[in-house]
């Protein structure tokens, strides 16, 4: 088993949001806003009971407020929440510590209040600075409030920010996307991520195509929308560390996401709040999506052996093998490390280039991965592959 | 001696309720209990209970008692309707004196109601004539009797009108098989003859052939002699079907019943033959049967060739009980070593294909079905090649024949123009028309069997709003102007993808196929050029351009598992699919000419 020491990361969700985005498939509500407060309750009292049932406070180094749009709660619930955690976990100094907002939800007092709390570091959802884009996609906020948001931040004290965006719409043109990336580097974020539209079968915006209302994206224009973005990111000083994330790295000062690293390097973190996922003692977790049954379980009080929350819906003990096929999955996704050959013999006690030495050699053969030096010690992506990342990651799992 | 027996079967048109009658007489009579009835008692394969389609024709014997008192032996063998499987309506046939002939109410007199009803004549059978399925609404009971008193001269008061399913009338039905049809007769002292009319493999019994005894009686312990084979048994086990074996110690004249006969392999014990005893043989054999031929050939291929002797032994057990299966080695460039089969028609092709995967767990891709056919070549001699893959150089062939059939539709007379513009689209010659039934006309053509296996009898269902029925048979076969369609992909021919066209449609057929198989080859890693040419000219050809996008961009809230899960569907889909030279083809492809409908 895992040792206990291991630094973990904790993820926090809270599914509320205005109004639901066109192209949203994910765990989140509207309309729901009257059970915040009890929610923000049940996700203090979730913490304290995972927490306590180690007999030693867990050393924890990342937090991520998600969502939804964790940006609805007030800076005291926000406040409340942070010192749920202090009190019950031993948190590093430097822990990382983001909120995801949406422009249009912020104000320069609220942002100001979050950086007094020790929110660290913003994720704005930006999305896109063409106005009717945002109205294609159900944005709440326009371009200028995002513009405003992001000053806002600024002046909050904010030197660690995140921009998202959203590439790949149906009709987007190049002119398009190339504003959206120069109101990207125009505003220097710290961090830049871009995602690739893809649309779940039962959004409003998948069925808008289906009924020909909207074109359908096109997969070769968003290969070139992410070449675009390559090229133009890396002249504007970001290096692209995952495939839809970039960062800067000025000397000692990373700015990659360090939660996020968490889960690619597929180390553990704790899932609180409904839905949230959890990963730690080689289990992963699920918890519950209603917001009622969620708060009902947590209120119930029983503690449970740790990492288990009784939000838990799904517990899935993961095996040595699936262990190590995760770990491939998601190493390669780190564009520019890769996976390190003597980091994973470290943790998994085989070498991953004689487990899979046939898939690796047939992938090194069809040009989708590389050797990043001579030594054949870290494997990644090539660059044609980053889009292509599926083709790759497949070959890691599942049956021989 | 044989009075108490009485011998008949159920025909009717597909879905008319054979099935759901012979429940309720089963429960009528006792034979089946509340406890382990359920609907469609007697279809008890998966694959049967799930179409809702009964297959395989079965034989049940049930004891009633009738209303004058005296306990009868009833022997009913249930038929399928479907006009594949028409040869197991014959065989039972021969097995019996009478027929109860179904109708449904709402659908009246159909194709397979007239093929089966002239077969039932041909074979000297008292006819009862049954209007099923009166409880429905749209049931139209006095026009479907007066169509029957039209075809059959039964007066109206003869014919039966039932609802199987709510169990309306089955007491008419089971006295009328007692007073209508007669006992079989046959003599208990003369030479064993018993007719082997089905049979089915059991892996402890062996081959265990169902017969009807015309005269002599078979015991346990006779030993016994199939006439045609010569093969002599001594058999494991006889007895009746109660639907499962019921083990008797003797089988009297009129009996239908069962011989465990011990056999391994179906080729010693043919349906169709006779029986008779080793100790004082009949003269003459029954009949028999004339073979049932396949009309419709595939090639059966593993995905993965490691698979090939499970696919191997599968066929050879599937053949076991269904000897109209016939299967041969064949090796394909494009998708290595395979099985050729030949099959009754496409549905019969599609039983056996979703049985090779269900019940035998095998990952298999089929090639579109072709006919066989007649080739005359310049050197004089004349060979039958069914596969287009196999077809000779054009320069060495003097003539192409390929098989034409009866087609008989039945269908109401508003749909006769389109009908009728369907047949002549797929070159069928008209020969005549008849009115059976005021508002219902039979039209009858001869078509080529190759232009009926690629969806017609969908597009003739889709054009009369599916009121018009269809039974053909073979006819000859003719010349024609015929083309091999050839799919090169990459620039390298597929066998595989290879069809027989028309002459005349070998252009637009070629166009099309090529835009269907742009749409069904997923992108790849390489640009992949298809092609579709003829007589040495390429017709059209299509680019399936690279796959550059094909990745799950976030990652929600450390969701790691859908991920995962995603990527092994996504595996496990490629593995369904073939790799011809370096190119991923899907199933779907190899079927893709049959679906070149309009659009
Ligand atoms: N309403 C109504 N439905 C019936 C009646 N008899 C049968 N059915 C339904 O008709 C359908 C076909 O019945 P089956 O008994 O399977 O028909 P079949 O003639 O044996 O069909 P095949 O063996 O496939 O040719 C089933 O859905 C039955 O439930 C009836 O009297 N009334
Ligand atoms: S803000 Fe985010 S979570 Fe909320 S509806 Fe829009 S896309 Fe979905
Ligand atoms: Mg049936």
């Amino acid at each position: 088993m895992l040792g206990w020491m291991e630094v973990h990361g904790v993820y926090l969700h809270f599914p509320f949001c205005v109004k639901r985005c066109l192209y949203c498939d994910f765990n989140t509500t509207t309309g729901t806003l009257e059970y915040l407060p009890e929610y923000v309750n049940a996700i203090c009292q979730e913490i304290d009971l995972v927490a306590s049932s180690l007999s030693f406070p867990l050393k924890i180094h990342t937090i991520y407020l998600g969502g939804g749009t964790p940006s609805l709660l007030s800076v005291y619930q926000i406040d409340q929440v942070l010192t749920r955690m202090r009190l019950s976990f031993d948190l590093a100094r430097e822990t990382e510590i983001t909120l995801e907002a949406n422009p249009g939800t912020v104000s320069f007092n609220y942002l100001f209040g979050l950086h007094q709390l020790g929110v660290n570091r913003l994720s704005l959802g930006i999305q896109s600075a063409v106005p009717a884009e945002l109205t294609l996609m159900g944005r709440i906020h326009t371009v200028e409030e995002a513009r405003q948001s992001i000053q806002d931040a600024r002046m909050a004290g904010f030197d660690n920010f995140n921009l998202d965006f959203i590439y790949g719409l149906p009709g987007q043109t190049k002119a398009n996307w190339q504003q959206s990336l120069d109101f990207a580097i125009e505003n220097a974020p710290e961090h830049l991520s871009l995602y690739a539209l893809t649309l779940d079968d039962h959004t409003p915006m998948a069925r808008q195509i289906a009924d020909g209302i909207l074109k359908t994206p096109d997969d070769d224009m968003a290969a070139d929308f992410y070449e675009m973005a390559m090229d133009q990111l890396a002249k504007a000083g970001y290096q692209q560390y995952e495939i839809s994330n970039w960062a800067t790295i000025c000397g000692d000062t990373s700015r990659v996401c360090m939660h996020n690293m968490q889960y690619w390097h597929n180390q553990p973190y704790l899932g609180f709040g409904s839905g949230s996922h959890g990963y730690s003692q080689g289990v992963r977790t699920v918890n519950v999506v209603p917001l009622e049954e969620y708060i009902k379980r947590v209120r119930s009080d029983q503690k449970q052996v740790f990492p288990l929350s009784p939000a838990n819906e799904i517990r899935n003990e993961i095996g040595e093998t699936t262990r190590m096929q995760e770990a491939m999955m998601l190493g390669l996704r780190l564009t520019d490390e890769g996976i390190a050959r003597s980091h994973y013999i470290l943790l998994y006690q085989q070498d991953y280039y004689e487990i899979f030495h046939k898939e690796i050699d047939r992938l090194l053969g069809l040009g989708l991965l590389e050797w990043v030096e001579d030594n054949q010690e870290r494997i990644r992506l090539t660059r044609k592959a980053r889009l292509l990342g599926n083709q790759v990651f497949m070959n890691f799992v599942g049956d021989a | 001696m044989n009075d108490h027996i009485r011998n008949f079967c159920i025909i009717a048109h597909i879905d008319h309720g054979k099935s759901t009658l012979a429940d309720r007489m089963l429960q009528m009579t006792g034979t089946i209990s509340e406890r382990e009835m359920t609907d469609q008692v007697l279809d008890s394969m998966d694959l049967e209970r799930e179409k809702g389609v009964t297959i395989k024709a079965s034989a049940v014997r049930m004891n009633y008692i009738a209303k004058d008192g005296k306990q009868y032996e009833l022997n009913l063998i249930d038929t399928p309707g479907h006009v594949d499987f028409n040869y197991e309506v014959s065989r039972a046939l021969e097995a019996c004196e009478g027929a109860l002939l179904v109708v449904d109410a709402t659908q009246g007199i159909e194709a397979q109601t007239l093929a089966n009803l002239y077969l039932a004549l041909e074979s000297n059978l008292v006819i009862i004539p049954v209007i099923n399925k009166i409880d429905l609404n749209s049931a139209r009971p006095d026009e479907v009797s007066d169509d029957l008193t039209n075809l059959l001269g039964t007066p109206g008061d003869q014919i039966v009108r039932i609802s199987a399913k709510e169990g309306l009338n089955i007491d008419q039905v089971l006295d009328a098989i007692i007073n209508r049809i007669p006992p079989p007769g046959g003599q208990g002292d003369e030479a064993l003859k018993a007719l082997i009319f089905d049979s089915h493999y059991d892996s402890y019994k062996g081959v265990i052939a169902y017969i009807r005894v015309f005269d002599g009686s078979i015991k346990t312990n006779s030993m016994l002699r199939l006439m045609a084979t010569h093969t002599e048994l001594k058999p494991v086990e006889i007895g009746f079907f109660g639907p499962d074996l019921r083990p008797v110690s003797e089988l009297f004249p009129g009996d239908v019943g069962y011989v465990a006969t011990g056999l391994k392999t179906v080729s010693e014990c043919r349906v169709g033959d006779t029986i008779t005893l080793v100790s004082n043989p009949a003269n003459r054999p029954m009949p028999g049967y004339r073979k049932v031929k396949p009309m419709v050939f595939a090639g059966i291929y593993p995905v993965d060739g490691d698979d090939y002797s499970d696919l191997k032994d599968a066929l050879e057990k599937l053949q076991l009980n269904d000897a109209s299966l016939i299967y041969d080695p064949e090796t394909s460039q494009a998708l290595n070593f395979g099985f050729r089969c030949g099959f009754l028609g496409l549905f019969h092709m599609e039983i056996i294909q979703e049985r090779l995967e269900r019940e035998y767990d095998l990952n298999i891709i089929v090639t579109a079905p072709s006919v066989e056919y007649e080739i005359v070549l310049v050197s004089g001699e004349t060979v039958h090649i069914d596969s287009p893959a196999r077809f000779p150089g054009e320069e060495q062939i003097a003539e192409i024949r390929e098989p034409w059939m009866k087609v008989q539709i039945f269908t109401p007379t508003e749909f006769y123009g389109t009908v009728m513009e369907l047949a002549t689209k797929r070159r069928g010659i008209f020969l005549s028309q008849e009115y059976p039934a005021p508002n219902r006309v039979q039209l009858s053509y001869d078509i080529p069997l190759s232009e009926i296996i690629i969806d017609f009898f969908d597009d003739l269902k889709s054009r009369t709003k599916g009121y018009a029925s269809l039974d053909y048979q073979f006819a000859d076969y003719r010349p024609d102007e015929l083309v091999k369609l050839e799919v090169l992909v990459n620039d390298d021919p597929v066998d595989a993808l290879a069809a027989i066209v028309h002459k005349k449609d070998a252009y637009h057929k070629g166009q099309r196929l090529v835009t269907k198989l742009k749409a069904i080859i997923p992108r790849q890693l390489f640009e992949v050029a298809v092609q579709a040419s003829a007589s040495g000219r390429v017709i059209s050809r299509a680019t399936v351009k690279a796959l550059r996008k094909d990745v799950l961009a976030k990652c929600y809230g450390g969701d790691i598992t859908r991920k995962r899960k995603l990527l092994e569907k996504q595996k496990k889909g490629k593995r369904r699919m073939k790799m011809v030279g370096s190119v991923e083809i899907p199933q779907d492809a190899f079927m893709a000419i049959l679906r070149l409908g309009e659009e």
